[in-house]
């Protein structure tokens, strides 16, 4: 192709807009231009707080997990039920997920970027609209996600950042519900969204949440960490301490379950980040921990029940090979059944491992995965419980768990024995996880959704209500 | 208004639809379906074809041909003439509305098919809809059922 020739209309994708997708969730942020398969910008909502000579400092992005800086404590704007607690901080987490890889940062005055010589006497006249200039999204309309229990007060924030703080031409809120559901090709489903800091079920009928049945609880992926650290201080032959990397400066390979030969690096008590900081680094090592070693038990009975031959479930686990780990500091084992025991009590309770230290007071029935959808069945009109059971839609990262689709199947095959029960689950990881923006993604970067976006001239004329009317 | 796709409906689907639901009472040379599909440009519904076929095996081995312009798995929207005898009441017909959306197709049409399927059901204005994803949902007793409220077909 002559590089001289600019490309036709139609290779630009023609009437299409280059809109940013912005998919914010609790433990991570996910930003990209729509139209693209996966989002370029994927950053945890978790930001860094700093103090250097006397000045507060902030750091976003991956950066926050580089460096152990002298009283780094890690914070999130988000509060565990997917809510925005500190707007001021949400606001710059999300600016940042699109400036640092998306939109870049926007040229300043020429007269004042200190890259030009300014004539001795002579003041740059125009100053008009050096403001809106600055304004990170003037060119490009925005679609947001949010999760289906997002009050009016917090969406209409929402509209009134993008519109006021960013100068976005257009925007839309989209529930992530419903983009879970149309992107696995249904206009009507019952979404299991699995998320790091809650999990939700969330009826979908006709391309609307039914509110009414919508149900949340904060058994997800972070609840699964605290179960891990709870089986780790109990653990056989010896407890497990989480020591991440840059605590570490050498260390010996060891045999299976021997103590770890390690030497620590120390840091004086004024040099030391936050114990924050070594939490938010604790996390990495269980995620990984998570993607290799939990496995949720296949059913179709509970963990903690007789199995078939008399032989208790527990039994049949405890006999099958375990897998292995090895944790930053070189101790490594194999674990049994302790890998489904960590999971077990998102289904049953009562086979929660029990830790009074833990964040997260003990789980009760109402918030496992079976009985959230029991509750969110019953908050629907009872036509239409058939055709959510027939079309469950699951996504989420913390869906991905080894065995856990199996298992929600067993369970729900038990519970409505009659009702065809059938469950779709994207193969795909990269679909699993970012689901959500995928499905904005798409319509986002549709010439005939325009129709839809709300204009900055209506935002102007309506005010920020407008989100309720337009968003359902 | 709830989260859509916008792309539009094309005035021939809503024309040859009212023609197809008007020809109720005409024996013989009568339309048994219409299927639909969204124009490779991404902007419209558009009639796919119209059919007299009464076999609903050539229906639904033609909703399991569709493909897209690259020769993959595609969704289609139908409209279908289902007719049924209930025992002492007679014959009867119902027009129903399926979503055909293989679960194998790309998430770039399944997302785009399920986010436009109101509108056009809406536009149709059609009460009855059977949403399938896999061939077991478009079996002839499973429509039956549906379009018979459950009386017929058991």
């Amino acid at each position: 192709m002559n590089p001289s020739v600019p490309p036709s209309a139609a290779e630009y994708g023609g009437d299409e807009v280059s809109a940013i997708v912005l998919d914010p969730g609790f433990s991570t942020t996910r930003a990209g231009f729509a139209g693209e398969d996966t989002p370029k910008s994927l950053i945890p909502t978790y930001y860094g707080k700093y103090s250097h000579e006397g000045q507060e400092k902030l750091i976003f992005g991956d950066d926050i997990f580089v460096t152990p800086r002298p009283g780094l404590s890690i914070h999130n704007p988000m509060g565990r039920d997917g809510i925005v607690e500190d707007w001021d901080m949400a606001e710059k987490v999300w600016e940042y997920s699109f400036t640092s890889r998306l939109t870049g940062a926007k040229p300043g005055n020429p007269f004042q970027n200190g890259l030009n010589d300014v004539p001795e006497g002579e003041m740059p006249t125009e100053m008009e609209g050096v403001e809106s200039d600055e304004k990170p999204l003037a060119d490009s309309p925005l679609l947001m996600t949010e999760c289906g229990w997002n009050p009016t007060k917090a969406r209409e924030k929402t509209i009134e950042i993008a519109m006021e703080k960013w100068g976005t031409p257009a925007f839309y809120l989209a529930r992530n519900g419903v983009l879970a559901a149309f992107a696995s090709g249904k206009a009507s489903a019952l979404v299991i969204d699995i998320g790091a800091s809650s999990i939700s079920v969330t009826p979908v009928h006709d391309g609307m949440i039914l509110k009414r049945g919508v149900q949340h609880s904060p058994l997800g992926g972070d609840y699964i960490s605290s179960q891990i650290r709870a089986l780790f201080k109990s653990n056989n032959p010896q407890p497990i301490t989480i020591t991440p990397h840059y605590l570490i400066s050498s260390k010996t390979a060891v045999d299976a379950g021997q103590p770890p030969q390690v030497n620590y690096k120390t840091y004086p008590p004024e040099k030391a980040p936050d114990a924050s900081y070594r939490t938010l680094l604790e996390e990495r090592t269980l995620s990984e921990f998570k993607e290799c070693v939990v496995q949720v038990w296949p059913g179709p009975s509970k963990l903690l029940s007789p199995g078939p031959n008399g032989v208790s479930n527990e039994e049949v686990a405890r006999s099958s090979p375990g897998r292995p780990f090895e944790f930053p500091d070189g101790y490594n084992q194999i674990f049994g059944v302790d890998r489904y025991r960590v999971v077990e009590s998102l289904f049953d309770v009562k086979a929660a491992i029990p830790d009074p230290d833990s964040p997260f007071p003990a789980p009760t029935p109402a918030q496992t995965v079976p009985e959230l959808i029991k509750n969110a069945l019953n908050g629907v009109d009872v036509d239409i419980r058939p055709h959510l059971l027939a079309n469950v839609v699951i996504t989420g990262a913390s869906s991905l768990l080894h065995g856990f689709t199996d298992r929600l199947n067993q369970e729900l095959m038990q519970t409505y024995p009659g009702p065809r029960v059938r469950i779709s689950a994207a193969g795909n990881t990269a679909e699993r996880r970012f689901g959500s923006w995928i499905g904005g993604s798409i319509l986002a970067s549709l010439g005939t959704f325009h129709q839809m976006w709300i204009s900055k001239k209506e935002y102007e004329e309506h005010g920020p209500n407008i989100v309720e009317k337009r968003c359902k | 208004m709830s989260l859509a796709s916008g792309v539009q409906i094309a005035d021939d689907c809503i024309t040859e639809f009212n023609n197809f639901r008007m020809s109720g009472n005409v024996k013989g040379d009568k339309t048994k379906f219409i299927i639909f599909k969204i124009s490779d440009d991404k902007k419209t519904v558009v009639i796919d074809e119209t059919s007299k076929d009464q076999d609903y095996e050539v229906f639904r081995s033609k909703l399991e041909a569709a493909r897209d312009d690259k020769g993959k798995v595609a969704p289609r929207y139908a409209v279908y003439d289902v007719e049924y005898e209930l025992p002492g009441e007679g014959k009867r017909s119902k027009i129903v509305f399926i979503s055909w959306v293989p679960s194998n197709t790309p998430m770039l049409w399944s997302m785009i098919y399920a986010s436009t399927r109101e509108n056009l059901k809406n536009a149709l204005n059609i009460p009855t809809s059977i949403h399938a994803d896999d061939k077991n949902d478009i079996e002839w007793k499973t429509v039956l059922g549906e379009a018979s409220g459950g009386k017929a077909g058991k």
